[in-house]
C-alpha cells in the first residue's frame, strides 16, 4: 500500500503539467516565478523534483512559447506563455480533471473517515 | 556559478548537448537559484529533490527539450552498459578471445601430452600440424619458442601436468585481472550524493 506521501507525489506528478499550464495562463512567467505561483496555491515542489524538465517538454510539444526579456539588473530571463495549443490542452485537461475528480469524490464520499488523534 | 550548475554543465557536455542550449539552461538555472537565495530561500526551493542528483536532473531536462536521446531509453540500459567507454566492448572481446584460445590450447596440450609427448610438441601438433598424424620432435619448433618450452621439465610425464594447470590458472587470473581493470577504468567518476549548493 502506498504511503500518504507517495500517493500525494503520484497525484501531483499526474497533474503537474496541467498546473503549470494554469499558472502560465495567469501571465507570462519564468521558471522560478512559476514555482512561486504554485507555492502560493499550496503546491510545494520540494520533494517532487523540479519543473524544468516539464517546461522543456511543454516547449517541445508546442504548448508554450518562449521569449527572453530583461530582468531587474540580472540576466535576461526566459518567459513562458501559453500557445494556442497550450490553451486548448489546458481547457481539455481541466475538464478531464473535473470529471475524474467528481467520479473519485463519489467513490470516496461513502467512506467515513475517523478522526486521527 | 554553483556546484550544482557546474555539475549539470559537465553532464550536458558528456551527453553532447549543443553549447548554446547548455549555456541557456545554465543561465536560466543560475538566475533562478540566485533569486531564490536573494529572497532568503535556497536552491532546494527551485529544484526540489533534484538538488541531490544533478546528473539525472540535467539528463532529464536535456531529454525533455529533445536535445538528447529520450531519458527512458538511457535508463533502460544497465548502469554498467551506460557508463562504459566506447572501446570497452572490443577490448573485452579481445581479452576473452585470447584467454579462450590460450585455455583451449593449454587444455589440448594437456590431453595430448598425457601420451608422453613434450608440451612443445603437443602445441606444435595442435597448432602447426593439424590432422597430419605425424608427431614432430621439439626440434621442429622455431627458436626462441623451441628453447622456451621444449625442455624436459615441460614434459607432461612425471607430474608435470601441474605445470599445465598452473599455466591455465595463471592465464585465467591475468584475464580476470584485465577484465577488472577494464571495468573499473570504464566507469566515469560519479558525483557523491552530498548536498550541492
Amino acid at each position: 500500500m502506498a504511503t500518504l506521501d507517495g500517493r500525494r507525489s503520484q497525484l501531483l506528478r499526474g497533474v503537474l503539467d496541467l498546473c503549470l499550464l494554469a499558472v502560465i495562463d495567469e501571465g507570462p512567467a519564468y521558471g522560478y516565478e512559476m514555482t512561486k505561483r504554485l507555492r502560493a496555491r499550496g503546491m510545494s515542489i520540494v520533494g517532487e523534483g523540479s519543473i524544468y524538465p516539464l517546461l522543456g517538454r511543454l516547449e517541445r510539444d508546442g504548448l508554450v512559447e518562449t521569449r527572453r526579456e530583461a530582468s531587474n539588473g540580472g540576466p535576461p530571463r526566459k518567459y513562458y506563455s501559453l500557445s494556442a495549443d497550450g490553451k486548448r490542452s489546458l481547457d481539455g485537461g481541466v475538464e478531464e480533471w473535473k470529471t475524474a475528480r467528481d467520479a473519485i469524490d463519489r467513490a470516496l464520499d461513502l467512506v467515513k473517515v475517523e478522526a486521527t488523534p | 556559478m554553483s556546484d550544482f550548475v557546474e555539475e549539470c554543465r559537465r553532464e550536458w557536455k558528456r551527453l553532447g548537448v549543443p553549447d548554446p542550449i547548455a549555456n541557456e539552461m545554465a543561465i536560466d538555472l543560475t538566475a533562478d537559484i540566485e533569486e531564490a537565495e536573494a529572497e532568503g530561500g535556497s536552491a532546494e526551493d527551485v529544484l526540489g529533490n533534484s538538488l541531490f542528483d544533478p546528473r539525472r536532473f540535467a539528463a532529464a531536462w536535456a531529454s525533455a527539450r529533445g536535445v538528447t536521446a529520450p531519458l527512458a531509453s538511457v535508463d533502460a540500459i544497465a548502469p554498467f552498459e551506460r557508463d562504459r567507454h566506447p572501446w570497452f566492448r572490443p577490448a573485452l572481446v579481445i581479452v576473452v578471445a585470447v584467454f579462450g584460445f590460450l585455455t583451449v590450447l593449454a587444455a589440448a596440450a594437456l590431453l595430448v601430452g598425457r601420451r608422453g609427448v613434450s608440451m612443445a610438441a603437443s602445441i606444435h601438433r595442435i597448432v602447426v600440424l593439424p590432422g597430419s598424424g605425424r608427431l614432430p620432435g621439439p626440434g621442429a619448433l622455431l627458436p626462441p619458442f623451441h628453447s622456451f618450452v621444449s625442455g624436459p621439465s615441460f614434459s607432461f610425464q612425471n607430474g608435470a601436468p601441474f605445470i599445465g594447470l598452473l599455466l591455465v590458472a595463471l592465464l585465467g587470473g591475468i584475464a580476470l585481472l584485465g577484465l577488472a581493470i577494464l571495468y573499473r577504468s570504464s566507469l566515469p567518476q560519479r558525483p557523491s550524493r552530498r548536498r550541492l549548493r
